[in-house]
């Protein structure tokens, strides 16, 4: 696995199309910089990323926490509705989420129904509410996906630990963050370092439900590479000099995240 | 129980209950979906038809489905399987025996994870050109064993591993190849069973690199053929269904199976 | 021809005094065709290979599908790598990108000029697959487009197919707001993220976002300006249009009776008639740019055409195969035409019974005949190297269009960001 990635390395500093390039030194560096749609596919990402993972961590830690909870009831069939998501196929998935936030589909016509709005919105025709959309569609795919990580981890807690709790007085949101947050912090940093990483590499959503638009409003930086590479005069060089923009946030956010999560002795 | 827990459980079921749905719907709306014609799918059709039975004979026409699932089962369990093997026991050695070493090169590990997909795909190609391993098993399942992904993930959840357990083995006189294989991993039962899934799931929806490196139609795994079916100029969404249901069904089951084991996990197995 | 071709390479192979062992091995060939959409293009070319094998029986042809995305990955990512195993022999690939793979990687594509006669082929077709004086494709379904309209809401807002017949833009807008008015229905579907319509337009004037040298061709360029402006005044009028995201949508849009037209390309005429609408549709030619010196009423969206790998082994016979059956089996045409509703760019298949036919869906009317008409009417244009970096360039500004800015700061950011992505 390494081969490729010194490949990439070296390819992104060759310029030219197709098969016919050269080194061009810095000359990609050069082009970002000058690229309007660079920046606004990096906008859009920074914008899904600061969003998407506060809040898939959030939820995901909510719902594993009820459903690790052995008072309640019909565990194994919620746990198994979450994770629905998760394995349902992109195809089926992008074209449901089209229909349902067609301009005649079922939630205008819902949202109308209940008096919520006038008129139909034009969900994925208008660049703030397609950004809406994607939202929805990404922390429906995959917030069930975090909730097993932090479900397999809420089992390393031994219950002799909540007993005590319980026995001392300690009220349930206590426990949640001086008890359960602590013990799940090595799995929470995963989560997190894996969520900005997939968040970074967001593809499969965009690509297939609103393809990046519409007004770009959507493009997201490996949309971008994907397009330099498959879709426009292919020009690998220059999307492998993208793509290791992609590993600099990740440098830079993962070494922000293992600095917050340190251990504090 | 007082008033407020009483509200309180409910509240949670409520939620639970709209979470469910919410994931729900779209599952049902894809068995629907396979009763229904492709016109009828396109509006959001949300009520039962009758043509399951024309779609499954259709999709059984267009697609030769033993070879099919025979191909996407046979990579999705053969990479499982060493992935857990090999990934784990990294990720085992790496929280266990660790050096300032180990750790720089795990965070080189961890930066080629962020490295998107599209930009190696070339390079990697021409290495499985030049081993002749073009359309072959070996090419999907090889490049994806050592999961950098996977590795980290046990590292971290061997964090929670208790130190204690490892002491008392090397006292007992068991080596460091017994202590993973024989404390390790039933301990860590709910990991394992956690990786599997994600696991399972991610090479069974595998989707870029299965289309380059395989050539033939005899090769296909079971997502290449819903991709070229659902691209038609006209495509009949009604198959379509038909095949998103198959192709969603083993990694529900390997689900359903294994989410006891988070239950389960790691009560009584300490003893 | 073909046989003149088997017994000179059957010269060579005894001059070059090749072994008998190579030869038999030689004889039992396949050839691979990777294409998209089984239905379509798989079931033309089932029915080519079936024709071939009554005039080389040795040969078999094995076709391999994928999505058409999926064709384009493959093919792109594994030219970038150099390394030739396992490409097909032939491969289908969209005209607006034919430019685009022949210019980036040189020496991959075979000239057919020896096998085709490219005389016999709409010129709009052979032009967008040369380079240099040799021509690589042979040229497959033609993208002519043509008015779809639902004769009967037309008829109740009072208007018969003759008042569709040469009319220019600014009419058709007239019409649609017409018809709204008086049925309800909005006249077509638009995507806001889609520039298709756009390209109609442009090519229609005979221009398109290059010169024929292949420089960028958007600022003073009346025919852009005005097909630019055209689409603005579209999208400032929502009571005419229906608005949709993605194909799916877009199909449905016109299937299921939303829309009282669609312009569309004619290899959309097949859904068009499975859509259960007897008697209901009509085609006309499309409206033209009536401020563009020249703007005619035919234009062209998609198509695609086959080309052969110089790294195939059998690119001898996959050569021969598409010269023989494609390049001039007018039969073959009209066996396409009826089953798949494939219109080639053969222009002698024009002549035949099937093309000649009047269809009951559409009324009576002799659809073909006059898509055929059309065809040989569209402007030849020079498609480049760079079509789908301006057409984001062109779908970014869509949205500020449609709410009223001005079409010349448009074309500004337009020429902008695509200076800043064709470099």
């Amino acid at each position: 696995m390494i081969w490729p990635i010194i490949w990439s390395l070296w390819m992104s500093f060759q310029t030219g199309r197709g098969m016919n390039t050269s080194f061009g030194g810095f000359s990609n560096i050069k082009r970002l910089l000058g690229d309007p749609v660079f920046f606004r596919a990096l906008v859009n990402t920074l914008t899904f990323l600061l969003i998407q993972v506060p809040v898939m961590i959030f939820l995901g830690l909510v719902l594993a926490v009820v459903l690790n909870s052995p008072t309640i009831k019909g565990r194994a069939f919620f746990r198994t509705a979450i994770f629905l998501p998760c394995v349902t196929s992109l195809v089926a998935y992008s074209i449901l989420f089209k229909s349902m936030f067609a301009t005649d589909g079922v939630i205008n016509n819902t949202l109308i129904a209940v008096h919520l709005l006038g008129d139909p919105i034009s969900w994925l025709g208008q660049p703030f509410y397609a950004k809406v959309v994607i939202i929805l569609a990404i922390t429906w795919r995959w917030t069930g996906y975090n909730m097993i990580f932090y479900l397999a981890a809420l089992q390393n807690i031994d219950p002799a630990i909540y007993e005590a709790a319980r026995i001392d007085g300690v009220p349930r949101r206590a426990q949640f963050f001086r008890i359960i947050i602590p013990i799940l912090k090595p799995v929470i940093l995963f989560t997190a370092i894996i969520s900005t990483i997939g968040t970074l590499q967001l593809f499969d959503e965009v690509n297939n439900i609103t393809a990046g638009g519409p007004a770009d409003a959507t493009l997201t930086l490996s949309l971008y590479i994907y397009n330099l590479t498959f879709r426009f005069m292919p020009s690998f060089g220059y999307a492998a000099t993208v793509s290791y923009v992609i590993v600099l946030l990740v440098a830079v956010l993962s070494y922000v995240q293992f600095f917050v999560a340190r251990d504090r002795k | 129980m007082t008033l407020f827990d009483r509200v309180q459980r409910a509240m949670v079921y409520v939620l639970l209950s709209l979470a469910a749905f919410v994931s729900i719907f779209p599952f049902f709306w894809m068995i629907v979906g396979s009763t229904n014609t492709s016109a009828d799918i396109i509006r959001g059709k949300a009520s039962f038809g009758d043509q399951l039975l024309i779609n499954i004979v259709n999709f059984l026409a267009s697609v030769d489905l033993f070879s099919v699932l025979f191909n996407s089962t046979f990579i999705a369990v053969t990479t499982t399987f060493f992935t857990l093997v090999v990934s784990s026991l990294a990720g085992y050695g790496f929280e266990m025996f660790r050096s300032a070493f180990r750790e720089r090169v795990f965070a080189v590990l961890l930066l080629m994870l962020s490295i998107p997909f599209a930009a190696i795909m070339v390079p990697l190609f021409v290495m499985m050109a030049r081993m002749g391993m073009i359309n072959t098993y070996s090419a999907i399942i090889l490049p994806t064993i050592s999961s950098i992904f996977i590795i980290f993930y046990f590292r971290q959840s061997t964090k929670a591993f208790p130190g204690e357990l490892r002491d008392a083995a090397r006292i007992d006189g068991l080596n460091e190849w017994q202590i993973f294989f024989r404390i390790y991993i039933p301990v860590m039962r709910s990991t394992y069973a956690a990786a599997t899934i994600i696991v399972f799931m991610a090479n069974w929806n595998n989707y870029l690199w299965p289309l380059i490196v395989l050539q033939t139609n005899e090769m296909k795994t079971i997502t290449l053929v819903i991709s070229s079916l659902a691209s038609a100029y006209y495509p009949d969404f009604g198959l379509v269904m038909v095949g998103t249901i198959l192709a969603t069904l083993p990694t529900l089951v390997v689900f359903f199976v294994l989410q006891r084991l988070f239950v389960e996990g790691m009560v009584g197995s300490i003893k | 021809m073909t046989d003149k071709l088997k017994s000179s390479s059957l010269a060579i192979l005894l001059a070059s005094g090749i072994s008998l062992t190579a030869m038999n091995a030689a004889i039992a060939e396949e050839i691979t065709v990777w294409l998209w959409d089984m239905n379509f293009n798989g079931a033309t070319m089932i029915e080519a290979a079936e024709r071939y094998k009554k005039i080389n029986p040795d040969v078999t042809v094995n076709i391999v599908d994928f999505a058409k995305a999926d064709v384009e990955q493959k093919l792109q990512t594994q030219l970038a790598s150099g390394t030739t195993e396992g490409l097909p022999d032939i491969v289908l690939i969209e005209d607006y990108g034919a430019q685009k793979y022949l210019l980036s990687f040189p020496g991959s594509f075979e000239p057919l000029n020896d096998v085709v006669d490219y005389s016999g082929f709409a010129d709009y077709k052979v032009a967008l697959a040369s380079v240099d004086g040799q021509t690589y494709s042979l040229p497959f379904d033609s993208g002519v487009t043509g008015l779809f309209y639902r004769s009967d809401i037309y008829g109740d807002a009072g208007y018969e197919a003759d008042d569709l017949e040469n009319i220019t833009w600014e009419r058709y807008i007239e019409i649609s707001k017409d018809v709204k008015s008086k049925t309800g229905y909005p006249t077509f579907p638009i995507d806001i993220n889609d520039a298709g319509m756009l390209r109609i337009l442009m090519q229609s004037a005979g221009s398109w976002y290059f010169t024929p040298e292949g420089d960028l061709n958007l600022k003073d360029n009346p025919a852009f300006h005005a097909a630019l402006d055209t689409y603005s005044q579209v999208l400032q009028s929502p009571e005419i249009y229906k608005p949709i995201s993605g194909w799916t949508e877009y199909v449905s849009s016109f299937t299921s009776g939303d829309v009282a037209s669609v312009i569309t390309g004619v290899w959309m005429t097949a859904t068009i008639k499975a859509s259960g609408m007897p008697g209901q549709w009509g085609v006309a030619p499309i409206p033209r740019l009536g401020s563009v010196e020249g703007s005619v009423n035919a234009s062209n969206l998609g198509g695609s055409s086959w080309y052969v790998l110089a790294s195939s082994e059998e690119k001898d016979s996959a050569k021969d195969f598409l010269g023989s059956v494609w390049g001039t089996d007018s039969d073959f045409y009209q066996k396409i035409l009826v089953n798949q509703g494939a219109v080639g760019s053969l222009l002698a298949a024009r002549d035949g019974a099937a093309y000649q036919a009047s269809d009951e869906y559409f009324g009576g009317q002799a659809v073909w005949q006059n898509f055929s008409e059309w065809l040989g009417n569209i402007p030849g244009v020079n498609y480049g190297i760079f079509t789908n970096e301006v057409d984001s360039a062109v779908a970014v500004q869509l949205p500020a269009l449609a709410k009223g800015a001005s079409v010349d700061d448009a074309i500004e950011k337009i020429n902008a960001q695509a200076q800043s992505q064709t470099q």
